[in-house]
């Protein structure tokens, strides 16, 4: 009985959890405008093409960035391993479209690259020695340098979690390292590599500013574009709802995957990998291969930014700063521990009682991370008018209002590490507690909520960095004279002022480093106990 | 004639002095069964002989070639050793003819004759298409035996093959795969802590007791004339029944 | 440590001060801007409490507000916006003598629901060692779709509301059809895929990409001032800058502008605050800041954007325009394929 009140009370709170993403997706049932069919026409298949071309090429990025830098780490030992794995997550600090501009600010025709190429070498004044990036390759570059930290992580905790058993019988039958690394280990951490390569999709297909900056239009700017320049915002909310059913469908192609090899994880054995010290050739080689994406994607996008910082903007670093990362840090906190706490809750009553109700909703509401932040606001702003108009409590402006709104967005990445946590703990611990005389309470309390510690760690603090790097949502929602440090960012980077903008970028990259640094810490001591 | 030489092999780990000097020889066609207490260096070892880790000091050679020596040093996969672990360790995501045939290097059709030759001698070819979850742990064992035999290794390596199977299952499976060993006239070394094991399978058993070899003979003859007390109690520990052992313990004190 | 945060959220959620205030939202979202509320402040006692963001985002917002929206006064940089807000009918009218003294008729809607607070031109930079000035001096838009430019344009994407409302006026003026063919033509004429916004292109006609560039010309002055570095200050006085269409209509004008929402709950405060904007002080740090032009007779903008020009004639269309053909106007830009 008391089993299924709380599935009755927790698929009432999910559903209130929902209700702005099933605004957007409602949209679908409206009347098809003349806009609709305008867009439909004209530019719609370029946008689908586009992203399409995008989210292939990022996937392949990030899978060739993260995954043999992952085997690397995991696999063997060599010459400053410790920073070099730590510092593999860094370009996880760095936004997208911040990225973009930095970017630019250097491969530009009239970019610091080109310059320092025109003076070594004494050449033209319009001489042009770097191909232009402002196109769909420069996008690819640079959504594939900041989003593979998402699947070097994965990878890397899934190579940890592998018996290496597996791996030693492959090397036995003939196969040497970079064979077994190709037949054994990317097959057995695919169902960990194509979830990672989601949240890229996501992340990748639900972005404006990079974008736009690199002239790729994609879904996302016709959603723009229907509202801003057709001043249509059902329209808008329709292709967005289009978008977030490919992403559905990605989910469900996602489990499918997974579900065919999910008795990986049965075989988990404690053993650690076998770990391989290089040496000579090989160890320079091993070292090449994980410093490209760290200095690429790290390095000197930021000492592009601290050059501009130091020459422009040293300013921005008082004490109004401090209240900005305060503010971003404890509303990504509080918003996180929320997440936390309903994702917990709902993934123990999955896991006791099976409702197809709920997993709907947990489904819908995961997909939420797929919106694209200023059209996930209009469903949000609708839902707090409803709020306000039915039960009188008016969010919006409030910190409470973009609390909710960040739990709505980011929710899946807390999620996905809970869900992947639970699924590790043996079902036969769940009944040998039951017949200690826990209750279904006291089962989570006691067993799994401690079990899951890491996983909490690792969730938080991901999710707390998308939060520091959020922008539309914290612009629309926020209150009065309420800055948060990708606002201050915005502010100058919305006009291509970079050179201005760079002081809150660095900042930024900062802040972020901190739960980076814990986040990788955790999974290492994970498998290191 | 021997084959494998181990001498004076020593291996520690983080200041823990793991293998001592051990010495041992396997030869052509032959069958060893080492036995030891958990933590007294029997996986370490195999993992040296397979080089999956590297010995701090002392002589591997196969025939007149040195396998690894303080120069010297073959890494594992083109050592041709087989290697059977205790947890199997198939591949999940091969079915079981791939997994069998996964060593070989042939021409498709001669991979399917020889893993399906290999199949059949162990009567599991009617789980050709199954996955490895999908069949019992006595099959994935045989599957298991089968991609370690099918490249046709120097010498095999098989960590407790038979432990975490129910007794009817280990006693057919010992006799089939001392059957098929010997068929293929493979060196085998086989590393357990059931003297069973070695008086049903192996030609020669030898005893591994903190890191190095205390005796080696023909299994009978080391069960019936142990050098020293602690072999006794573990033979006795390890396969007589509990009261008879009670029994032993006490007339002792 | 929950108590603390609940706390916390009344901390910024309620103006606890019993002081005066004015709440804004704005989509100007310059540090100068929030300088001036600070002297307003300073002047007036009165706090300014802001939100800036985009603008059809903020709109949203005062929609969803609805009664509750606490904001006084919405500020914009594109009349088009302003017209929006004005159609839903959520402004109310500016009462007040001083602002109708100060303030040129044109930049004042018809119904006193809103006002202009600075200006901002779209002109057309051109590198002068490849076009020669005299012609340039004689430019009209329309000139810019002939063969003359082929290849030497460069010009943003057809996202920005300023290119949007620019096609705005010409479909205004010369009608659909004659736009529809201008456009395909002026199209064909750009010098390289869309990108980058105004600032981008004006670096690409100094660095000899293109031989023109569509911009609002404040960018130039931001250039020119050496705010964004020694390179881009070169970069700006490699280009020339002219003003279309002098010869007749005027040159294509958009204003930044605001109006009290219909709820405002500090109506007077709201109304100091658009008088106080007015002020020639203030008019003078927006245009020092911003390179804006002023909105208000008998004060010069920045000297750097003096030199560019003054006297300037504007295009004079009615600002609903800017409003009601913009989907007009960028489905044309879908069509013609400007990107």
């Amino acid at each position: 009985m008391g089993n299924r009140l709380g599935v009755l009370s927790i698929s009432l709170f999910a559903l209130l959890f929902s209700i702005p993403i099933l605004i957007i997706l409602l949209s679908l049932f409206n009347e098809y405008s003349e806009n609709w069919f305008h867009i439909y026409n004209t530019v719609l298949s370029e946008y689908v093409l586009n992203s399409f071309i995008l989210f292939f090429g990022v996937s392949v990025g990030v899978f060739i960035l993260g995954v043999p830098t992952a085997w690397i780490v995991a696999t063997s030992d060599f010459k400053f391993k410790k920073i070099i794995s730590c510092a593999l997550v860094l370009p996880f600090a760095v936004p997208p479209y911040i990225m973009a501009y930095s970017f630019t600010g250097l491969f530009d025709s009239y970019g610091t690259a080109n310059e320092l190429i025109r003076t070594a070498f004494d050449t033209a004044d319009n001489y042009v020695f770097f191909p232009s990036i402002r196109n769909i390759g420069g996008a690819i570059i640079v959504f594939s340098l900041t989003l593979y930290p998402y699947i070097y992580l994965i990878s890397y905790n899934a190579f940890l979690n592998q018996s290496r058993d597996i791996f030693d019988v492959s090397r036995t039958l003939g196969l040497s390292k970079i064979k077994t690394f190709f037949k054994i280990g990317i097959p057995i951490t695919r169902p960990a590599i194509v979830a990672g390569l989601m949240i890229v999709a996501m992340e990748t297909l639900s972005d404006f500013g990079a974008v736009e900056h690199f002239a790729v239009p994609t879904f996302t700017t016709g959603i723009f574009r229907a509202w801003f320049g057709l001043y249509d915002l059902t329209t808008a909310k329709q292709l967005a709802a289009n978008l977030f059913i490919i992403f559905l469908v990605l989910i469900a192609i996602e489990k499918f995957s997974r579900r065919k090899i999910n008795y990986i994880n049965n075989s988990i054995s404690n053993k650690n990998l076998t770990i391989t010290k290089l040496k000579g050739k090989w160890e320079s080689v091993a070292i090449a291969i994980c410093l490209i994406p760290i200095i690429f994607g790290f390095l000197i996008p930021s000492s592009q930014l601290l050059y501009w910082t130091i020459n422009y903007k040293l300013s921005f670093f008082d004490q109004n700063l401090l209240y900005t990362i305060f503010n971003s840090v404890y509303l990504a906190l509080i918003s996180g521990l929320f997440c936390i706490v309903i994702g917990t809750l709902i993934n123990y009553l999955l896991r006791i009682n099976k409702s197809k109700f709920l997993s709907l909703l947990n489904n819908i509401i995961t997909s939420g991370y797929g919106i694209p932040g200023i059209v996930l606001s209009v469903g949000i702003l609708n839902f707090f008018l409803f709020l306000d108009e039915s039960l009188n409590v008016f969010l919006i402006g409030t910190v409470l209002g973009l609390i909710f709104a960040y739990s709505i967005k980011f929710y899946a990445l807390p999620n996905s590490s809970i869900q992947s946590g639970l699924k590790k703990i043996s079902v036969n611990l769940d009944d040998v507690t039951k017949t200690m005389g826990y209750n279904k309470i006291k089962l989570l309390l006691k067993v799994h909520v401690p079990l899951l510690r890491n996983s909490y760690l690792t969730g938080i603090l991901i999710f707390m960095i998308d939060v520091i790097k959020e922008l539309p949502m914290t612009l629309i929602l926020r209150p009065f004279n309420f800055n948060t440090l990708s606002v201050s960012a915005y502010t100058y980077a919305a006009d291509e002022r970079m050179v201005e903008a760079a002081a809150p970028s660095i900042a930024i990259i900062m802040v972020c480093l901190i739960p980076i640094f814990f986040v990788f810490k955790s999974i290492k001591e994970t498998t290191d106990e | 004639m021997s084959n494998l030489k181990i001498s004076q092999i020593s291996f520690s780990y983080s200041d823990k002095t793991i293998l001592k000097n051990l010495s041992l020889q396997l030869n052509k066609g032959e069958i060893t069964c080492l036995i030891g207490e958990s933590g007294s260096g029997k996986t370490t070892l195999l993992r040296i002989i397979s080089g999956l880790d590297r010995q701090d000091s002392g002589i591997i050679s196969y025939g007149n070639e040195t396998i690894a020596d303080d120069k010297i040093f073959t890494e594992t996969h083109l050592r041709n050793i087989g290697l059977v672990v205790q947890e199997r360790a198939l591949f999940p995501h091969l079915n079981i003819i791939e997994n069998i045939c996964f060593g070989l290097n042939s021409s498709k059709r001669e991979k399917i004759k020889r893993g399906r030759e290999l199949m059949d001698k162990f009567n599991i070819l009617k789980y050709e298409s199954f996955f490895p979850h999908q069949i019992s742990s006595g099959e994935q064992q045989r599957v298991a035996l089968a991609r370690a035999l099918a490249p046709s290794p120097r010498v095999i390596l098989m960590d407790e093959p038979f432990s975490s199977l129910d007794r009817a299952l280990k006693f057919s499976l010992r006799n089939e795969t001392k059957q098929i060993l010997k068929n293929e006239n493979i060196t085998a070394l086989l590393v357990s802590h059931d003297f069973n094991d070695a008086l049903e399978v192996a030609d020669k058993l030898a005893i591994i007791h903190e890191g190095s070899i205390i005796q080696v003979g023909e299994p009978r003859n080391v069960v019936l004339n142990p050098i020293n007390k602690y072999i006794k109690k573990q033979f006795v520990c390890e396969t007589g029944d509990i009261l008879y052992w009670k029994s032993i313990i006490n007339s002792e004190k | 440590m929950f108590k603390s945060y609940f706390f916390l959220f009344f901390l910024f959620t309620s103006s606890v001060f019993s002081q005066e205030i004015v709440n804004l939202y704005t989509s100007r979202h310059y540090d100068s801007d929030i300088e001036l509320y600070d002297k307003f402040e300073e002047k007036t006692g009165i706090k300014v409490n802001y939100v800036s963001g985009k603008g059809k985002a903020l709109i949203q917002r005062i929609k969803s507000e609805g009664l509750n929206c606490p904001a006084d006064i919405f500020i914009t940089v594109d009349a088009g916006n302003l017209w929006r807000i004005q159609k839903d009918n959520l402004f109310q009218k500016i009462k007040s003598n001083k602002i109708k003294k100060i303030l040129d008729s044109k930049y004042v809607d018809s119904n006193g629901n809103w006002i202009g607070l600075a200006k901002r031109y779209r002109v057309i930079v051109y590198n002068p060692e490849k076009i020669d000035s005299l012609r340039m001096s004689k430019i009209n838009y329309e000139d810019l779709a002939s063969d003359e430019f082929k290849n030497r344009i460069v010009i943003r994407s057809s996202s920005n509301i300023y290119n949007q409302s620019l096609l705005s006026s010409l479909i205004y003026h010369n009608g659909e059809n004659y736009t529809k063919k201008w456009l395909l033509n002026f199209v064909g004429n750009f010098a390289r895929k869309p990108q980058g916004n105004d600032r981008a292109q004006i670096m690409a006609v100094a660095n000899g990409e293109a031989d023109i560039a569509i911009v609002n010309h404040y960018y130039i002055g931001i250039m020119l001032s050496g705010k964004a570095g020694q390179k881009q200050r070169e970069s700006a006085l490699k280009v020339k800058v002219a003003f279309p269409n002098q010869q007749n209509r005027g040159t294509m004008v958009n204003v930044s502008g605001g109006g009290i929402l219909k709820n405002s709950p500090n109506y007077k405060n709201a109304i100091k605050f658009l008088e106080f904007l007015l002020e020639e002080e203030s008019q003078r740090h927006i245009v020092s800041n911003t390179y804006e032009y002023p909105i208000i007779d008998d004060l010069d903008p920045s000297p750097i954007i003096k030199k560019l020009g003054s006297n300037i004639v504007e295009d004079s269309l009615p600002v609903e325009v800017l409003g009601e053909m913009n989907p007009k106007a960028v489905k044309m830009m879908d069509v013609a394929g400007w990107r």
